[in-house]
């Protein structure tokens, strides 16, 4: 955990985020520290995927600070008041700021090394072929190294989204954003990327990871931010958020989701299931 | 029938050249259009507003005229506000202007076409939104939108003709000078309508080529 003269990797203080009439984020605050695997649950709705865009900033937050390693985030202070920055500064305050999306959102008419070099050739103008070796490696480390030419038409989802880490991997990030890499997918291939996303965590790149996967979030993160309705209801170890929910909303959302688990189960896990919420409850 | 051959001796060098004025005037113009209209898609698509409104001005102006108006204007009026320009530049200028609103258009529906996340992995890429169009726009939309271009380049192939009204000596004005002085009426343009064919069928195959071509 952070000590409290490091800088956070990104720093959100107070943050709105306003649809029309609707409020989808009512005043976040939050630090995510370097090497930190920061999970984000929480029910459908309840904001944390529009806070994720708000910290690439692919959402435009409607009030307070998001600085990314001591740099503010979308706009600039002047006398009066936050005014929208240039897309150039933009650009340069998340250049550190990878992504992985849902929907992988891989150029289709690129194969899979011109994906993950894409950025590094136009964006960082490295050269191509020291490109190319920069993707392979990232191709590598997410168990494509064979897969350089192949199209993203002819990858399975799995391969996909790993694909899709490697694309922000390339870029050599000081932080990578993760929004539900693993719900598009079927459960079969879910595996795969929890199990790249892991080996990532390991390495010690810094994570924020919004997910429905109870699992991965026990297993991985240092950190367990719980959402809902727009505001950080809680958070902590996993170990402590998991077995002792303090608020009544998150107790629901862990019940709701072991009896939903409950249903695929044998007898005995049921059971089993049954006597960890006893033991969560008592 | 000697005399039918002399006819076609004298007149088909005449429809000839008309033919080969009709081919380059149409090709200059589709460039230009083509130039125009993606130059007109491209800050059509900006968050600038007051640039928006000049491109849907430009477009539904161009589209809510007969181009024989606009020709008229551009020939007539021109001199009039010191645009003194010859009937064939004319033909090129206007012919391109009218069209380039039309494949804004197209373009329009082709970057529109391209899903929104891509856009956004885009830019988390670092990449600039001119960036952005040449290497992840438009290369996915050429696919989409090279039927409805080679289609929209045919109209303005076959709309070229009224170029005759403003004294361009294309094929349709020099195939009326054939029919004008020899009295033959339907053979002159039986072959008129044949060579327009041609240029058409040139203009679908060389779409086809390109259709090829932008597959991936």
């Amino acid at each position: 955990m952070a000590t409290e003269n490091t800088t956070p990797v990104i720093k959100i203080r107070n943050v709105t985020k306003e649809f029309g009439s609707f409020t989808a984020l009512s005043g976040i605050t939050l630090d995510i520290n370097p090497s930190e695997v920061v999970c984000i649950i929480g029910p459908s709705g309840s904001g944390k995927s529009t806070l994720l865009r708000c910290m690439s900033f692919l959402e435009e937050y409607t009030s307070g600070e998001i600085e990314i390693e001591g740099r503010l985030l979308g706009y600039k202070k002047t006398a009066a008041g936050m005014v929208r920055d240039s897309e150039r500064n933009i650009d340069d305050v998340r250049r550190n700021v990878g992504m992985v999306f849902q929907h992988f959102n891989l150029w289709p008419h690129m194969t899979t090394l011109d994906n993950v070099t894409l950025g590094l050739r136009l964006s960082k103008r490295i050269p191509d072929a020291k490109a190319r070796d920069i993707g392979r490696d990232a191709l590598a480390r997410v168990g494509l190294g064979d897969f350089a030419g192949r199209y993203p038409a002819q990858l399975s989802g799995g391969q996909q989204q790993r694909v899709g880490i490697a694309r922000a991997l390339a870029m050599g990030p000081h932080v990578i954003l993760f929004d539900e890499p693993t719900s598009a997918l079927d459960p079969q291939l879910v595996g795969e990327v929890l199990d790249t996303m892991k080996k990532l965590a390991v390495a010690g790149i810094t994570m924020v990871v919004v997910t429905h996967e109870m699992g991965f979030a026990a297993q991985v993160a240092d950190r367990v931010v719980f959402m809902d309705r727009g505001r950080v209801v809680e958070q902590g170890k996993p170990s402590a958020l998991f077995t002792e929910p303090q608020s009544a909303r998150l107790r629901e959302f862990l019940d709701t989701w072991r009896q939903r688990n409950n249903l695929f189960q044998t007898d005995q896990a049921r059971l089993a299931a049954v006597g960890d919420r006893r033991t969560t409850e008592a | 029938m000697e005399r039918f051959l002399d006819l076609w001796l004298q007149y088909g060098p005449l429809m000839l050249s008309g033919l080969v004025t009709t081919a380059w005037i149409c090709t200059f113009a589709s460039i230009l259009g083509l130039v125009a209209g993606l130059l007109l898609a491209c800050v059509g698509g900006t968050t600038i507003a007051p640039l928006r409104w000049a491109v849907r001005g430009y477009i539904e102006i161009m589209r809510g005229m007969p181009i024989l108006i606009l020709l008229f204007m551009l020939y007539y009026g021109g001199p009039g506000i010191g645009l003194r320009m010859e009937a064939t530049t004319v033909g090129v200028v206007g012919l391109g202007f009218y069209s380039a609103a039309y494949f804004a258009e197209i373009f329009r529906s082709g970057f529109q076409s391209i899903p929104k996340g891509q856009i956004e992995a885009a830019r988390m890429a670092g990449l600039s939104g001119l960036q952005i169009i040449r290497h992840v726009k438009l290369p996915q939309m050429l696919v989409l939108i090279t039927p409805p271009t080679v289609n929209q380049i045919i109209i303005l192939v076959k709309e070229s003709a009224v170029l005759s009204i403003i004294t361009v000596a294309e094929l349709t004005k020099n195939t009326t000078e054939f029919v004008n002085e020899t009295y033959a009426v339907i053979e002159p343009y039986l072959a008129a309508a044949l060579l327009y064919w041609l240029l058409v069928e040139a203009v679908a195959q060389l779409g086809k080529y390109v259709e090829r071509r932008v597959r991936f």
